[in-house]
């Protein structure tokens, strides 16, 4: 009824005709749908209002609907298009044009794990992510790097600028404290895997040493290994309200991920390269030296040096030399897709290859993709997903090390006067200041994970029973996700650090293998039923069954014989396996009511069971419920009032979070002492008795729609406890162990997400979306039934997380002039004032210009890399003056004059403001290429686009967004001399034909 | 149509089997689990949880070197990667020992990681008949072996904690016992060494595990107990009962030549990835200002000529220099990564006894400095033989003969002269003790 208002209005649909017949009885409507290019629309469903009877267009966009009493309105829908209604009086011919959905508003959401709801009728604030928000602005380097601001209440976080990911993705704040953070991740109903396995460079840096406990290898996360050009939609639901379906395993939220499909009609194809560069956002410089600052503090015979090196020109910017690389970026896709009425299909494969900002780093992948739709009846579907990928990183070696052998603690101990390249027969001399010679380390070493991966899901929709009231479906589904991981770290002999002289380990070599396996299979039933009154229910129940397998190996050779790097040709040998194994067996109902989509309501209950609990078989139980009620379709408006939606929805569901597999034993570690062997206790002690942690959330909102859905505003308002968190304690070291696990505390977050999405111009030439998203999250734990404990830094001198009742988890102090009754001071919190996130599009005729910026306000980070160069004098402001309140000392004397006295000068404000994306594009159409291959070519899109490439914040060092602890932490934001980011320049042509 | 619905059901039911509702459930799959133990323990089982012992009583002495050696001014630590060791171990500036830093927690944890291994060992050995297994004899030498380790590790942090004491019984873990004052707990650890010297007297003639390398010679419940009494008189001098000291030598492997002074139980290291490498090792070229043990320079200089302990460091081509400190000596007392580390040696043995004999019988006091003079290449002691002289004579002749093996600062603590240690940089301090770690929540 709106939509005829438009059309009167006219001014930017599609006139569709409209031809009044006489009322008669039992007549047949029919004619051809078709999209705004006049190309047919096949498998469109056509429903008379009010019934579910319904019919389909076939191949080439023909319907046909036997109408049994008229006047009667049609319901034109089609996935990606606005639905339509238009009203008929008798048989006719009625030719449709529907228009592509612009706004989003008509997409579905899933609200049940065998079912999806409208997202006007949804009650929660699902995220949802098309693949042009995901790639048509810029083809990002990972999947999960392509979120960023682009909805409301994710962190998305960068743990180094390493190539081949590295992002930890976290919705809605602490989702647990020492639980896992990381959502779950489905593609096409396959739980796919997401860990991050350490390459064993711990050998080397011993990272895992006295600061820390904590393994800072840094690994990417295996999500990184899905290619972003295969991806339909992504769905993500934020929270238990919304994921409690999802049970014991979706406290942290989920992603789903929906690949692209064949749509029958004309095959088509797709080729795009897109090619270009990376270079490093952020350098920080040199140290201002002069003669007298060398010699204060390097002595007189490093000022000779320096002068020597002076006179002659020899004076390196090292850090232009390890980090000023531009790496090549080419990125290569053809994808095909088509079909037939019983039969369609996608096919794609991409290949990436890009080289990092350091030399000899990379990231290379093939991922090849076949999804198959086959309908051999009317009532049953199979529909197969598959994919295979080959990846391939090399990682380079960076971040926190004890031995001063990583590449960036050897930048920071390095002076412009160091003789560090090697001479004409390749010797690389040793580092005069320090344990390594990052030239040598980095073109010596290797530290590359190689992937080879498998995912396959299937599902099968059978039509058990169809009437005009109701009808029964049968769901059957099976998901695999199978890799075999190599991790290879090689660090030769040659290197100043592993010669035997320089008490080294003669070389080392260690390499990884990573099997692993998951499956998952579930089969649901699902009932719909509507009343005369167009009351509908739906009804479904299901069973589901997770299967999870990894082994991991890792050998770890020293004294490496000749330039040998296999295992067994060294002298000493090490290997360390892990074992993990998961099976989850759950069940699930739910029944949802939709009065006129008027009231819609769900109620739910999921119950789960687990190995990984402390009993077995005992169940687990999920419930959710929500409302909306679409105030908008009780008729308070007059038809052609502004609003077009004014829904109300309300919220609530539980979810579970498992304790960390091997949290349940109390267990030993076998050594060996000069050959004998032994077992000694793990310093954690276990509890057989441990409970998942669970997650109750509520969250309520608005949404709201204006203007023919040119403007669109959603509010939502959550609160989250997550309780029974479970903590490793510090327990009494004197009982011989230093932690426990328990369940010891409850965490709450409250938070706001705002969204807004517009259309404040469309002409024919000229349209421009806007869109902004704004949320605020704010965490504390509100109780904590063990002593208030640090963690996840370096201990209270550099500054510290804190988890302390009352407090926001993420809160950072350390020692300091005023500390409060803890006897710390509180300097910051990682956690962000505020994010937003601003995407605008804008289309002249041919050309369109997008862009991705966002904002994130506050949040605080502890920089040690600052430390680490003062403490050997070369950071790049050591003689500047604005620390010193005294205004006496430069930055550097005056921040190591701090240590141990204030970790203040450590802990500094991470805000940013980026440009995410920009993308500049003109399209070639088919009408200015009909001379070309005799007009075979559909289109052409050129454009230039680019990812970070404004990057605007105080902070002090590379790139405030870092985790030197790796993702799966809500303790993020450490940063000790890591791989820096990168920004992206890439020149993109794609061709349709 | 009536085929696809067939074929339906089959795969419907097919998949319905597979998804049966029951879940495994899986014990610890990558370490054996401590309940495993608690009945059938076997003779491979006490030999791996023995191995434990030697594993874990090695875990972290290199920190507690250092602790003991950077605060009793024998080295200074340089470390690019962690400023603590020259800021809070020396008190530089206004720093002072925190209670929840790597230099105390991480050996303190050690040690009592150790202490319930042991404890574990007499637990087992106490709660099942094992006859079917073990002899009595045996069972009696485990448990001297395990007590007399329990001791040695409470020593330990008790010497870095002093004053502020140590938890004595700490068998229980859900009911530990109190912090019990330093002469309480030198008198405890006295009595467990008491204890496991009585087992391991009724031991029989042989362990019923073996022994890595460090351990030669006393691989036997009647040579370990030389061990067990030798450890008991370190204690007895901390204590100060001079009579005790000389009474626990007799039955030790005290040995009054010149030309033993290494016969002792060690510490093994090698680079075999399931163990350790000596931590206090780093070679001449492979120190830097990021990564190095410096000697505190008044080592050299209070040399006396000719001193053949002097072997013990190495000097550098430059001086190293970090944080104000600075330095050309390194430490050299350990020459690899698989060098071992002494537990107790004779040398000590022969200081000790040197020690209680100053009140006791001043000449059999010179006669035993006179005895590690000449196998440092001295000439014989000629200095006055009051009790304060050769007090005087006994702590320098530790000092180099112990050189990096944990006892200067002991030493000068027990003998009240913390303030006669040289400091570095003017805002310096000599602590006397470490915190007791926050954890213990004390």
């Amino acid at each position: 009824m709106k939509m005829k208002r438009a059309i009167l209005r006219g001014t930017y649909f599609f006139m569709f005709l409209l031809v009044p017949i006489v009322a008669v009885s039992q007549e047949t409507v029919s004619g051809v749908i078709s999209d705004n290019n006049d190309l047919p629309v096949p498998g469109a469903n056509v429903v008379i209002k009010g019934t579910t009877n319904g019919s389909t267009s076939d191949f080439d966009g023909n319907y046909e609907i036997v109408v049994n009493e008229f006047p009667a309105t049609l319901v034109f829908s089609s996935l990606g298009y606005t639905t339509k209604e238009v009203q008929v009086t008798g048989g006719t011919i009625l030719n449709v044009t529907m228009e592509e959905s612009v706004t989003g508003l008509e997409e579905v959401v899933v609200t049940g794990l065998a079912t999806t709801i409208k997202r006007t009728n949804a009650a929660n604030a699902v995220a949802s992510i098309s693949a042009e928000a995901l790639t048509g602005t810029t083809p990002p380097p990972t999947l999960d790097g392509a979120l960023y601001g682009k909805f409301a209440g994710a962190i998305v976080n960068s743990n180094s600028g390493a190539p081949g990911g590295g992002i930890s993705v976290k919705l809605r704040g602490a989702t647990s404290l020492q639980g896992n953070v990381q959502p779950l991740y489905i593609i096409d109903g396959v739980y796919v895997d997401n860990s991050a396995t350490a390459a064993g460079l711990n050998v080397v840096s011993g990272a895992a040493g006295q600061g820390s406990s904590s393994n800072q290898d840094n690994p990417s996360n295996r999500i990184a290994d899905l290619n972003p050009e295969d991806i339909a939609n992504i769905e993500i639901l934020k929270g238990a309200s919304a994921a409690a379906i999802y049970g014991s395993r979706a406290a942290a939220g989920v992603v789903i991920i929906t690949t692209k499909r064949g749509k029958a009609g004309k095959t088509k194809f797709k080729f795009s390269q897109s090619t270009g560069w990376s270079q490093a956002i952020n350098l920080l410089g040199v140290r201002d030296y002069n003669e007298q600052r060398v010699r204060d503090t390097f002595g007189d015979a490093a000022a000779d040096e320096y002068n020597a090196a002076l006179s002659s020109g020899n004076l390196v910017d090292y850090e232009d030399e390890i980090y000023g690389e531009n790496g090549v970026i080419s990125i290569t896709n053809f994808s095909m897709s088509g079909g037939g009425d019983k039969t369609k299909f996608y096919a794609g494969v991409t290949h990436n290859n890009e080289d990092g900002i350091v030399k000899n780093t990379g990231y290379e992948k093939t991922s090849v993709r076949l999804n198959l739709d086959h309908r051999p009846a009317d009532f049953v579907r199979f529909s197969l997903s598959s994919n295979y990928i080959y990846s391939s990183a090399d990682r380079g070696f960076f971040n926190n090390d004890n031995t001063g052998t990583t590449i960036g603690i050897a930048l920071t101990a390095t002076r412009p006067w160091d003789k560090l390249y090697p001479n004409e027969d390749g010797i690389y001399p040793d580092h005069p200041n320090n344990t390594s010679n990052p030239l040598q380390t980095r073109d010596l070493i290797t530290n590359n994970e190689k992937i080879n991966r498998i995912i396959m899901g299937g599902t099968t929709n059978l039509d058990i029973y169809r009437s005009d009231r109701s009808n029964l479906e049968l769901i059957l589904r099976g998901g695999l996700d199978f890799y075999g991981q190599q991790t290879r770290a090689i660090f030769p002999k040659p290197l100043q650090f592993q010669k035997i002289a320089n008490g080294g380990l003669n070389g080392v070599s260690s390499q990884g293998d990573i099997q692993n396996k998951n499956y998952n299979l579930s089969a649901f039933l699902v009932h719909g039923y509507t009343t005369e009154n167009n009351l509908n229910f739906r009804t479904q129940v299901g069973i589901t069954r997770e299967y999870f397998d990894q082994n991991v190996e890792l050998i770890t050779a020293t004294g490496l014989v000749a330039s040998e790097t296999n295992v067994d040709q060294a002298a000493n040998t090490g290997v360390n396996q892990t074992r993990l194994l998961q099976q989850d067996s759950g069940f699930f109902a739910q029944e949802e009511l939709n009065y006129q989509d008027k009231v819609i309501a769900t109620v739910g209950v999921r119950g789960d069971k687990s190995s990984n609990n402390g009993d077995a078989n005992k169940l687990s139980y999920y419930p959710k419920a929500s409302l909306a009620l679409s105030l908008n379709e009780f008729g308070f408006w007059k038809q052609d009032s502004v609003w077009d939606q004014f829904k109300l929805r309300i919220a609530y569901g539980e979810a579970g979070n498992f304790p960390p597999f091997g949290a349940l034993f109390t267990s030993y570690n076998a050594f060996s002492t000069d050959g004998t062997l032994g077992i000694s206790l793990i310093g954690v002690r276990g509890d057989a008795d441990l409970e998942s942690e669970r997650q109750k959330e509520l969250e309520f909102g608005t949404d709201l729609s204006f203007f023919d859905r040119r403007l669109n505003l959603s509010a939502t308002y959550y609160i989250k406890n997550i309780d029974n968190l479970i903590l490793q304690a510090a327990l009494e070291p004197s009982t011989g162990f230093t932690q426990q696990f328990v369940n010891a505390g409850e965490l709450q977050n409250k938070g706001i997400e705002l969204s807004l999405d517009a259309i404040p111009v469309q002409t024919e030439n000229l349209s421009w979306n806007l869109g902004i998203n704004f949320f605020k999250n704010t965490s504390e734990i509100t109780r904590l039934d063990i002593p208030a404990f640090n963690i996840g830094a370096f201990g209270a001198t550099l500054g510290t997380f804190r988890i302390e009742e009352g407090s926001s988890p993420t809160q950072i102090v350390g020692i300091g002039p005023n500390p409060g009754p803890n006897g710390f001071q509180t300097f910051g919190n990682s956690e962000a004032d505020f994010q937003m996130g601003f995407n605008s599009n804008l289309k002249y005729k041919n050309i369109d210009f997008s862009m991705v910026w966002q904002w994130k306000q506050g949040g605080d980070n502890i920089n040690l890399t600052t430390l680490l160069s003062d403490l050997n004098g070369t950071s790049h402001d050591y003689d500047t003056i604005d620390l010193d309140p005294d205004g006496v000392l430069g930055n550097g004397d005056y921040r190591v004059s701090q240590l141990g006295q204030s970790a203040r000068v450590f802990v500094e404000d991470a805000g940013y403001v980026r440009l995410r994306e920009l993308g500049v594009y003109y399209t070639l159409t088919s009408e200015m290429l009909s001379n070309v291959i005799g007009g075979g070519i559909d289109s052409i899109r050129l454009g230039f686009s680019g990812t970070n490439l404004i990057n605007i914040f105080d902070y002090n060092s590379y790139d405030p967004e870092i985790s030197n602890f790796g993702g799966n932490t809500i303790f993020t934001g450490v940063e000790v001399t890591p791989f820096p980011s990168s920004k992206r320049f890439l020149f993109n042509v794609a061709v349709n034909f | 149509m009536k085929e696809y619905i067939y074929k339906f059901l089959v795969f419907a039911s097919v998949a319905a089997v597979m998804v049966s509702c029951e879940v495994q459930e899986f014990s610890d799959l990558n370490n054996a689990e401590v309940d495993a133990f608690e009945d059938n323990l076997t003779r491979g089982d006490l030999q791996d949880l023995v191995g434990g012992l030697f594993y874990s009583s090695r875990v972290n002495i290199g920190t507690y070197l250092d602790d003991t050696g950077v605060i009793g001014r024998e080295w200074f630590r340089f470390s690019g990667s962690d400023p603590r060791f020259t800021t809070d171990l020396l008190g530089g500036g206004s720093a002072i020992l925190d209670n929840n830093t790597f230099y105390i927690t991480n050996p303190w944890s050690a040690r009592y990681r150790t202490v319930k291994n042991g404890n574990l060992i007499l637990d087992f050995l106490g709660s099942q008949d094992l006859s079917a297994q073990f002899t009595d004899q045996e069972v009696s030498a485990a448990r001297g072996l395990a007590k007399t380790f329990i001791a040695y590790e409470l020593l330990l942090n008790l010497n870095l904690t002093d004053e502020n004491g140590i938890r004595l019984d700490v068998s229980d873990a859900n009911n530990l016992g109190p912090f019990v004052s330093k002469t309480e707990a030198l008198a405890g650890i006295r009595s467990f060494l008491e204890e496991g010297a009585t087992d391991l007297a009724n031991g029989g003639e042989a362990f019923s595990f073996i022994f890595p390398s460090g351990f030669a010679g006393f691989d036997t419940p009647s040579t370990f107990l030389q061990v067990n009494n030798a450890i008991a008189a370190r204690v007895a001098a901390y204590q100060g009962d001079n009579e005790a000291v000389l009474s626990f030598l007799e039955d030790s492997f005290l040995n009054l030549d010149p030309q033993d002074m290494d016969t002792g139980v060690y510490y093994n290291f090698s680079e075999d990835q399931n163990s350790l490498v000596n931590p206090m090792f780093i070679s001449a070229n492979g120190t830097t200002a990021a990564q190095a043990r410096i000697v505190e320079p008044s080592f050299i200089s209070d040399a006396m000529a000719g001193d053949g302990r002097l072997s013990k460091i190495v000097q550098l081509e430059a001086p190293v220099t970090l944080d104000d400190l600075v330095g050309d000596h390194i430490v050299f007392r350990y020459q690899s990564n698989s060098d071992v580390i002494p537990i107790i040696r004779n040398e000590e043995l022969i200081l000790l006894y040197a020690e209680a004999n100053i009140a006791v019988d001043p000449t059999e006091a010179v006669n035993a400095l006179n005895i590690i003079r000449e196998s440092a290449g001295l000439g014989a002691y000629t200095g006055a033989t009051d009790e304060n002289s050769l007090t005087d004579e006994m702590l320098m002749q530790r000092r180099y003969s112990l050189f990096a093996e944990g006892h200067r600062w002991i030493d000068m603590r027990r003998f009240d002269r913390l303030d006669e240690l040289p400091l570095a940089r003017p805002d310096d301090d000599v602590f006397a003790m470490f915190p007791i770690p926050l954890t213990e929540n004390q």
